[in-house]
């Protein structure tokens, strides 16, 4: 009885689970990496850019330990700046970006291609700190935003040297390879930009970029105080829509709504949007799937998962269950998984070989007679103890 | 030795010696056309912008309102200040500066030159940049009295102004230095080398010091008049050394897109941007250029790697010190911009509008070609038989025939192939001992002018000169009487061939370097040198002769230097004191190559042609002549 129970529960709580996983994203976590890359007072705009995207995926939930800010230059404390300590997207200067809740995980020289690659493929030194770590897995959405000067598949770093299409294109593949994500969105706001995702052949990268081969992307506009141009086109409109229509992590904007936001007229560069190597159908796909956190509290772990799961939880609370038993009670819900095509199915192999911190016993072996005899043991101590002092009252 | 020709050539050597005349005419004559195409818009560009930091006219500059106040009453201090001595002076504006709450420093400096005295005290002040690392510094200047020696009021009293303002904003990421000098010609020099400390006993050393002047901006708004009309920039060096051509663009783009200015280049107050207009500017800017002086106290910081320009203001119209301030404030945000030395942009140009230039790729073949036709010509006089010694016994007809076509030529050579096996670099040889010491020994004359007028005084300066110009005429006629007296006939006109040749050699080689330093300077020397390729001894012909040493006579360094003199409007003494001044203050070169490098080529072609008078005269006349 007490396992049929697990049983119904494990279907019926996949049941529950399905029809979301079908519609939604089959994210868990949601990660965003922001990247600057120019270095310099006159590329102002360009930290501006970033700390823009930073102020709306935080505002939308990701929370600063997910975020991996990365600035290459310093231009809030600049002593050129006519307002120390801050960073405007807008000549109204409504809104101070830098404000005073900013974790900048990469600074000024740390920023480089280097560490670019190695935070994305995870091959850092062991001193690294959880914050300069993208500790994503498979089932984490990443957002990866960068802008600076760039070319044709190439993207300029701190003046210095620069990353190119294949570098990037390749990194992502390490990522998939490692399955360090789910699905990846890729915006970047540079010259040329799109040139910079059309080397991508990983799955499920969606890739967006201000501009075509051979054209520029322009600065929207210049703040006459602080002296510099201080957002791009690109990111300026793309910011428009969120912060009109992306209130809070609750949108149900999609990201075919933003797309199709985009103007060329007023943003002055063609935008792309590269969609190949993407699973799902945008007008499906939630700005906040990448932009936004998770939500919902879901139950850690797929479909396939669920039933060993279970099983570890079942013989966690030291239920003796045999493999034949519990294969037993949960047919119901692999039939109906094997019917479906299975995503992940390594991973699955993989949680297999975990034990799980299940205690194991003998067949036909109870407690009951182990708690008998402690509770006789225990009773043989007070009886002893009180035979005790009455001898030595008398 | 020689220079190696086809054997077929060698007998026929007249079509080389036409190939390299035709050749070294067409390159004048292509240098000097290109020269007149520069201004048409298929040749010259559009300025730009190369340093993306600078991001000129794109702050709102907020000196005005009340600051005219502070502007007005600070002229009145200085205009009252107008007759005092230079210590007085000074001392009061050392105070002012020090009531700003800024570092002050005074030096005195004393110059000899032409006899003159030229003796003053700079006083500077420098504002620590309140966030920057004082690594770097830029520096707005205001000389106390400007380059026609008028009180600078306006400049002095908006310098006095804007100190007190700049020290208001907390955005300089450089050390700015406010420095009034006593003069536009002395002062900044003593103060640039003091700065770099490479003064002399006569200067004093600065007290107070900040980091690598990365730019300078000299106000110049002379005279009690508030209002004003347009923007002078002037921006050449001393030895016509330029400032980087973005520090120009960005002061043109400021001032005329930011401020609604107008400016204006080397006094052409009425540029239409035509292609006459454009010309005149341009030549007007190499007359400069070559010329090597200093056209204000930006003059003197360009020679240490520090791009300068002066703000002059010109005319009477609406603007008045407040835009010049606000101008100024605009340029100091945009050099504020600058991360690293101005290196961007070009250092070699000619500017010919506002807007318009060419760079060194597109000027630098005219003054090039011009030296080429020199050296073209050099080697042709090598290569023309009458460079070779005559032997006793009539092989000269050998040489003769490069000049003597027809028949009479070819029956020799025939006759010779037949006498003699000759070998492929036979012949006489060049006797190169006279023609060489001729050559060397002028060009150490050279340096007795250069040592003259850089050592005598101004009010003997133009005797001395007339007697030069005097012992100048003569030095070529006894040179070539002794050499036409004391050689033998048959190396006479050798003599004279090889020293041209030499000296033309020396020439054209000299000048294409310059050319790269001093293009203007290269072109103009090339360009007066011309009649050097032609002016040769002619014992034949006395009209010829006549001829070209009237040429010669009019294209002497004397003639250039009353050109220039006339240009000025001034004496010639005011020229050659300038130049001494020059020399002495400045270190401008201008002297000394006019001295030890044109006139001496200019002596040996008068030998040459006075060497025609004297054969004639004596009736000495070479063989093969």
């Amino acid at each position: 009885m007490k396992l049929s129970g697990w049983g119904s529960l494990a279907v019926l709580s996949t049941l529950l689970y399905t029809p979301l996983c079908l519609a939604h994203s089959q994210h868990t976590s949601n990660w965003a990496v922001l990247v600057s890359t120019s270095r310099f007072w006159f590329n102002y705009r360009h930290l501006a850019n970033v700390l823009s995207m930073y102020r709306t995926v935080k505002r939308l939930g990701i929370p600063d330990s997910q975020i991996i800010l990365m600035l290459s230059d310093d231009v809030a404390c600049n002593p050129r700046n006519t307002f120390p300590g801050t960073v405007y997207n807008n000549a109204d200067r409504a809104i101070d970006l830098y404000g005073d809740n900013i974790e900048v995980d990469y600074r000024g020289y740390e920023v480089t291609v280097e560490n670019f690659i190695r935070l994305l493929t995870d091959r850092v030194p062991p001193d690294t700190p959880r914050s300069k770590r993208l500790l994503t897995d498979d089932r984490s959405n990443i957002f990866i935003y960068m802008t600076g000067h760039g070319g044709n598949e190439f993207l300029k770093f701190q003046d210095a040297e620069e990353i190119s299409a294949f570098d990037i294109a390749d990194a992502f593949q390490q990522m998939f390879e490692k399955k360090r994500y789910n699905e990846m969105l890729f915006m970047i706001d540079t010259c040329q930009a799109n040139t910079m995702y059309s080397k991508f052949y990983s799955p499920n990268i969606l890739a967006t970029g201000s501009s075509e081969l051979d054209q520029s992307s322009y600065s929207h506009h210049a703040d006459n105080d602080v002296g510099v141009a201080v957002i791009d086109r690109y990111t300026y409109f793309n910011l428009e829509y969120l912060e009109t229509h992306v209130k809070n992590a609750s949108s149900k904007h999609t990201l075919a709504d933003l797309f199709n936001s985009y103007d060329p007229v007023k943003i002055a560069s063609t935008p792309g949007i590269r969609t190949d190597l993407f699973q799902r159908d945008l007008s499906e796909v939630l700005i906040t799937d990448f932009l936004g956190n998770v939500q919902s509290v879901e139950v850690d772990g797929d479909g396939m998962r669920l039933d060993e799961d279970l099983l570890a939880l079942a013989r966690g609370a030291g239920y003796n269950i045999s493999e034949a038993e519990w294969k037993e009670a949960m047919r119901g819900t692999r039939e109906f998984y094997e019917a479906s095509p299975s995503v992940s199915e390594r991973s699955t192999l993989e949680q297999k070989t975990w034990a799980g911190p299940a205690r194991v016993y003998k067949d036909g072996e109870t407690d009951f007679w182990r708690t008998v005899m402690s509770a006789g043991a225990v009773a043989v101590c007070f009886v002893g103890y009180w035979l005790f002092s009455i001898v030595d009252k008398a | 030795m020689a220079l190696r020709v086809p054997v077929n050539l060698r007998k026929n050597l007249s079509v080389v010696l036409y190939a390299f005349q035709a050749l070294s005419v067409a390159a004048v004559i292509i240098g000097l056309a290109s020269l007149l195409l520069l201004p048409l818009d298929e040749y010259s560009r559009r300025t730009y912008i190369s340093e993306n930091a600078l991001l000129p006219g794109q702050v709102h500059a907020y000196f005005g309102g009340s600051e005219q106040n502070i502007v007005r009453a600070f002229r009145k201090e200085v205009a009252e200040l107008g007759n005092s001595t230079s210590d007085v002076v000074a001392f009061r504006m050392a105070e002012i500066f020090r009531s700003a709450g800024l570092k002050v420093g005074q030096q005195k400096y004393s110059y000899k030159a032409a006899g003159g005295e030229y003796t003053g005290e700079n006083v500077y002040a420098v504002l620590h940049a309140p966030r920057g690392d004082a690594t770097e510094a830029i520096v707005l200047c205001a000389p106390w009295k400007n380059i026609d020696h008028i009180l600078n009021e306006g400049g002095v009293a908006l310098t006095l102004a804007l100190s007190r303002y700049f020290k208001r904003w907390s955005l300089w990421s450089k050390d700015i230095i406010f420095l009034i000098s006593a003069d536009a010609r002395a002062g900044p020099q003593a103060w640039v080398d003091a700065y770099h400390d490479l003064h002399g006993a006569n200067v004093q050393s600065l007290s107070v010091k900040s980091g690598a002047i990365q730019g300078v901006v000299v106000v110049d708004h002379p005279g009690p008049y508030h209002r004003f009309e347009s923007l002078h920039i002037m921006y050449d060096g001393i030895n016509g050394q330029l400032p980087n051509l973005d520090l120009i663009n960005t002061a043109v783009q400021i001032s005329r897109d930011q401020m609604q200015l107008r400016t204006d280049l080397q006094e052409m107050w009425h540029h239409e941007d035509t292609y006459r207009h454009r010309l005149r500017t341009m030549l007007r800017g190499m007359v400069n250029q070559a010329l090597g002086h200093s056209t204000g106290p930006h003059s003197s910081f360009i020679p240490y790697h520090i791009d300068a320009i002066t703000l002059a203001t010109h005319g009477d119209g609406w603007h008045d010190e407040m835009s010049l301030g606000r101008t100024v404030e605009s340029v100091f945000r945009s050099l504020n911009n600058l991360l690293e030395h101005f290196h961007q942009s070009f250092f070699f140009y000619l500017l010919m509008a506002p807007k318009r230039f060419v760079s060194i790729g597109t000027y630098l073949p005219s003054a090039m070609l011009l030296a080429v036709g020199l050296t073209l010509t050099a080697i042709r006089l090598w290569i023309d038989p009458r460079s070779r010694s005559s032997t006793d016994d009539g092989q000269a007809v050998v040489k003769n025939a490069g000049e003597k076509g027809g028949d009479e030529k070819k029956k020799q050579t025939g006759d010779q192939a037949a006498t003699i096996p000759k070998p492929i670099d036979g012949g006489p040889k060049r006797e190169l001992f006279l023609p060489l010491s001729v050559v060397i020994g002028v060009h150490f004359c050279g340096v007795i002018p250069f040592a003259v007028f850089n050592t005598v005084d101004y009010k003997s300066m133009a005797n001395v000169f007339y007697i030069f110009i005097a012992a100048s005429f003569v030095l070529p006629m006894i040179l070539a009487t002794l050499i036409a007296l004391t050689t033998p006939p048959r190396r006479l006109m050798q003599t004279f061939h090889l020293s041209r040749c030499f000296s033309l050699l020396f020439l054209g080689m000299f000048l294409s370097t310059l050319a790269t330093l001093n293009f203007s300077l290269s072109f103009l020397i090339g360009l007066f040198s011309l009649p050097l390729t032609f002016a040769r001894a002619t014992p034949t012909s006395t009209p010829i002769a006549l001829m070209n040493s009237i040429l010669l006579q009019l294209t002497s360094p004397f003639a250039a230097l009353f050109a220039v003199a006339g240009y000025w409007g001034l004496g010639v003494e005011d020229v050659l004191r300038e130049a001494s001044f020059g020399w002495w203050v400045w270190g401008m070169w201008t002297p000394a190559i006019v001295w030890c490098v044109w006139w001496p080529a200019w002596v040996v072609a008068r030998v040459s042609v006075d060497a025609s008078f004297v054969m004639a005269a004596t009736g000495k006349v070479p063989v093969g002549a």
